[in-house]
């Protein structure tokens, strides 16, 4: 079959093709991609052939088809600089897998249970140097939140003291050149390309150092470094300290902008939905109280706040462009997708089509989410799906449970001027993201 | 009326939380050049534990298990 097949988005420039629609705002260009085209539509970044792919059966078909059919690691090769050589899509594929086995290894639910705890009293922390009353910038304040409470469930506390306002800036680098410049050529000249490699080489720095401490202290915690520290590949070769540091910038990267921005919407749309906020700081008194413990399976019988975040994720999900490269021609809703196009799924369109989610652009956590597991892709799906997605919802649901315990929330400027920006490939708030926060008195509980 | 219980090997990433819910039916194990994957240590499970495995069904953070029911 040949491209007339199927719609071509309207649109395309000479050359550059679709690019400078798609880097303005990637989300809603994705979306008038398939409002205009449907389930199958074509578009150009600067002379390389996406097809964009909107249908629950499709994602099916993508998120289970086999490496060797669609590869996931060359559309993403721009996340080689940032994570480093040798590292995920740096790495030969076996090698790759092995990789994601030792993240989700080091995710694993028993190592865990101890976190809501750790998050807690992170937030406790924070909170402490707030005024009773006031108005701050919360993407600022939950940026800073989530690095905190992921350093010291996943690098530990000797790590997490050594935590400087330095760490967060450099995560920002390495964010800000995951653009849609870097889709089309990583290496090319680019300021943005330049800061990153700066701020990984200073990374680099930082954590060898803490590495090399443990290691001369004989120190031994139980978190995600000192798994790394022991983790061997099949063949007993143990990681290199390049290689530990590859591994803690990416799990780092990939939950930090993704958890910030997630949490930092939640809490934009539980003061936007005050009624819905008021359900779920009713059930949230109801298994936690400042100062007291948070256990584990208390975040379970949260079915309100999870509700929620669901919902966030819906609207807001913080990465709306999943790629893979057609490496066999694939076979997808009756049509043949030919090898060297890149296939992209978004699951900011998923969450949007209408037979699937009625009265889409309403947020309300109170709809009937669909059962097929491939309608709701926050995380993707199959076995490239984010390891991280049972820590990422451990975190925001501790996070929003340890603070909304002790502050109300109130929005500062007109509901409708907080909106999804995208100045990388990672979906936020717009800026200023301003509320207006007040201690809880004890007869409002 | 009988049941038992079905991983979806391509959705399933070794979280461990079956494992954690019912430690009798469930065992994570890990395979040469894969991730580490759930298994069945019982298989039907016995009944006793099906409160148990509901548990672990609606706890997985990939939602890669399933109960069947059989005839």
């Amino acid at each position: 079959m040949n491209a007339a097949s199927w719609p071509v988005v309207s649109g395309a420039k000479p050359g550059a093709g679709h690019y400078e629609e798609f880097t303005r705002h990637p989300a809603r260009f994705l979306l008038r991609a398939y409002r205009e085209c449907g389930e199958i539509a074509e578009f150009d970044l600067g002379g390389a052939r996406h097809v964009l792919l909107s249908s629950p059966a499709a994602y099916e078909a993508v998120f289970r088809a086999p490496d060797d059919q669609l590869s996931a690691s060359e559309p993403y090769r721009f996340m080689v600089p940032v994570f480093g050589e040798g590292i995920q899509f740096g790495a030969p594929l076996e090698l790759e897998r092995q990789q994601v086995k030792m993240q989700s290894n080091a995710l694993r639910v028993d190592r865990m249970k101890g976190y809501a705890q750790v998050i807690a009293g992170e937030v406790e922390d924070w909170v402490a140097r707030w005024e009773d009353a006031g108005e701050r910038d919360f993407y600022d304040e939950l940026k800073e939140l989530v690095l905190r409470t992921s350093t010291h469930c996943l690098m530990g506390s000797d790590f997490r003291a050594k935590l400087t306002d330095e760490f967060g800036a450099l995560y920002q680098d390495l964010e800000h050149a995951v653009s849609a410049a870097s889709i089309v050529d990583p290496y090319g000249q680019d300021a943005a390309f330049a800061r990153r490699d700066r701020a990984r080489a200073r990374l680099v720095d930082l954590i060898s150092g803490v590495i090399h401490e443990r290691r001369r202290s004989g120190a031994h915690s139980p978190d995600m470094l000192q798994s790394f520290m022991e983790a061997a590949y099949l063949d007993g070769r143990r990681l290199t300290d390049d290689e530990i540091v590859g591994m803690v910038i990416w799990i780092m990267f990939a939950g930090f902008h993704t958890s910030s921005n997630t949490a930092t919407w939640t809490i934009v749309e539980l003061a936007r939905h005050p009624e819905h906020a008021a359900r779920v700081v009713r059930e949230i008194d109801s298994v936690y109280a400042p100062g007291g413990a948070l256990a584990h399976t208390a975040l379970r019988e949260l079915p309100a706040l999870e509700r929620f975040v669901f919902e966030v994720l819906r609207i807001h999900p913080p990465l709306v462009t999943l790629m893979r490269l057609v490496k066999r021609d694939f076979d997808v809703l009756g049509r043949t997708i030919p090898a060297g196009a890149v296939i992209v799924a978004s699951p900011y369109v998923a969450h949007r089509l209408p037979d699937v989610y009625a009265d889409a652009e309403r947020f309300d956590p109170e709809r009937t989410f669909p059962e097929n597991v491939f309608a709701y892709i926050p995380f993707g799906a199959g076995r490239r799906k984010c390891v991280g997605n049972a820590f990422a919802l451990l975190q925001v649901k501790a996070i929003f449970t340890a603070l909304l315990a002790r502050h109300r929330f109130a929005l500062v400027d007109p509901p409708e001027s907080y909106q999804d920006e995208m100045p990388s490939l990672i979906l936020r708030t717009s800026e200023p993201c301003r509320l207006r926060f007040e201690r809880r008195t004890a007869a409002q509980r | 009326m009988s049941w038992r219980v079905e991983i979806d090997r391509e959705l399933c990433q070794g979280h461990a939380v079956c494992m954690d819910e019912a430690p009798e039916v469930f065992l994570v194990i890990e395979r040469a050049g894969d991730y580490a994957q759930t298994s069945l240590l019982a298989d039907p499970p016995p009944d006793e534990q099906r409160e148990r495995v509901e548990a672990a069904v609606k706890h997985c953070p990939n939602r890669a298990l399933k109960i069947v029911e059989t005839p």
